[in-house]
């Protein structure tokens, strides 16, 4: 049993990273953005499953959130406002699609190259440091000399992942959160700028007239080729 | 540390189960009928009002924009609030440091969200 | 217990392996939608490296910078489709190809 239990780790990290794998690959290959999208979830939730096996719970928390929760939403209102559907059959792929496979595999394959067999293979992290926080405060120490100093003074214990993150990220990262947040309301603003120009609700919610035109279009080819 | 996550596993398997079990009963068992009240959306006779596959309003986008990032706005919260009592309990000077920060971070986006009222960008009409 | 955990090595491929796909998909997609989820899927790869790297180091960084990451992706979507919408309804369609000259 405990053999069996042992190697869970890795057998979740296969099977999840296979669905990751292939669901990446679906997200790529699919036509219809709406199927993209909801690879593309299946791809953020099996990369947060990922994170839980390298003890990293309260990342794989705000992934599913933010990633799985407002992102895809996000996208996914996109498309269907895009309504890509009722464009005309197009080509998926650019004009250089051979070049860009060639490129992603030889870029896949210098990195296989880079992760050499023997270097990075013993998982030897060791995890109860990432559930470590650490305080320090002035302490005064009494030197041999009889002397009194001030010293920092250290202590570490265990608690829990989003705990030993919010102490490091408080503490340690005080200058990027702030800016994390100045970046935010750069990113409101953008958007809101660039996305709030008013069109008519009729242009909102009907079919746009190019599709009509191009339907129209086809259907006079179609009477000439069936002429013939 | 990653065992505690086991009975989460189990409980995904054990939905998946419950549901290829239903659904695998109902195609072998149940009675098969075809008819177009029965391929119907609401199979109860409600006709539909409109087609399911219309263009959505760019208020949606809007809406759900400001979402993800009133979003990211909370998921920092939530380290901050575990480490909040803590650090009450350290020397006055760290726990001013934690609040003051944090205060910083919620005004500057607060001035986000009060451009986004003054744009109107939370009015549906 | 000994957990058998995956090597820092495994997670090293797939994050290759979904950084490769990534790229492809930005390159060879023309749909605009989707060349921003290849990115996001592109940034996912790196987010993984980034957390195989603090496990295998013990150190937080690498969880920090996955949360740094995060949020400025939700910008960059954000933002994203904002000019993808403003772009459909300048030129009507989502195509890359559509958008090569600046000057709407």
């Amino acid at each position: 049993m405990e053999a069996l239990t042992s190697g869970m780790p890795f057998l979740v990290f296969l099977i999840i990273g296979t669905i990751a794998v292939a669901a990446s690959i679906l997200v790529v290959a699919m036509r219809n953005p709406v199927h993209s999208a909801l690879f593309l979830l299946l791809t953020f939730l099996c990369v947060a499953v990922l994170f839980v096996l390298k003890a990293a719970e309260f990342v794989a928390a705000v992934q599913v959130l933010v990633y799985a929760g407002g992102i895809m939403v996000l996208f996914l209102f996109v498309v269907m406002l895009i309504n890509v559907r009722s464009l005309p059959e197009e080509r998926v792929m650019s004009a250089f699609w051979k070049g860009g496979l060639a490129v992603g595999l030889g870029l896949f394959i210098l990195f296989a190259g880079v992760v050499r067999p023997g270097v990075y293979h013993e998982p030897k992290g060791n995890e109860r440091d990432l559930r470590t926080q650490t305080t320090y405060r002035m302490r005064k120490v009494r030197n041999a000399d009889g002397t009194v100093t001030e010293r920092r003074v250290g202590r570490s214990r265990v608690v829990g992942n989003s705990e030993a993150i919010g102490m490091v990220l408080y503490r340690d990262y005080l200058v990027p959160f702030e800016v994390a947040s100045l970046f935010l309301l750069v990113a409101m603003i953008g958007a809101i700028v660039i996305g709030k120009r008013e069109l008519l609700a009729e242009e909102e919610e009907s079919t746009p007239q190019f599709i009509l035109d191009r339907a129209e279009k086809e259907k006079e080819v179609k009477e000439v080729v069936n002429g013939r | 540390m990653t065992y505690s996550f086991v009975p989460i596993l189990l409980m995904i398997l054990a939905a998946a189960i419950l549901g290829a079990v239903f659904l695998g009963l109902n195609t072998i068992i149940g009675k098969k009928q075809r008819n177009p009240s029965k391929l119907a959306p609401y199979e109860s006779g409600v006709p539909l009002l409109d087609e399911s596959r219309k263009r959505v309003n760019v208020k949606f986008y809007q809406i759900a924009m400001l979402f993800i990032l009133f979003d990211i706005e909370a998921a920092f919260l939530y380290p901050w609030a575990v480490i909040y009592r803590n650090a009450t309990l350290t020397p006055a000077g760290i726990s001013w440091f934690v609040f003051g920060e944090m205060l910083v971070f919620v005004l500057l986006l607060g001035i986000g969200y009060i451009y986004v009222w003054k744009k109107r960008a939370f009015d549906w009409t | 217990m000994i957990e058998v955990a995956p090597s820092t090595a495994a997670y090293l491929m797939l994050s290759a392996t979904l950084f490769s796909i990534g790229l492809v998909g930005v390159v060879i997609r023309r749909n605009m939608i989707t060349v921003l989820m290849s990115i996001e899927l592109m940034l996912n790869a790196v987010n993984i490296n980034l957390i195989a790297f603090s496990h295998r180091l013990s150190s937080l960084e690498g969880q920090i910078f996955v949360i740094f990451i995060i949020a400025i992706a939700a910008g960059e979507a954000a933002v994203g489709l904002a000019i993808i919408i403003q772009l459909y309804r300048l030129k009507s369609s989502v195509n890359v190809d559509e958008a090569k000259v600046l000057n709407g």
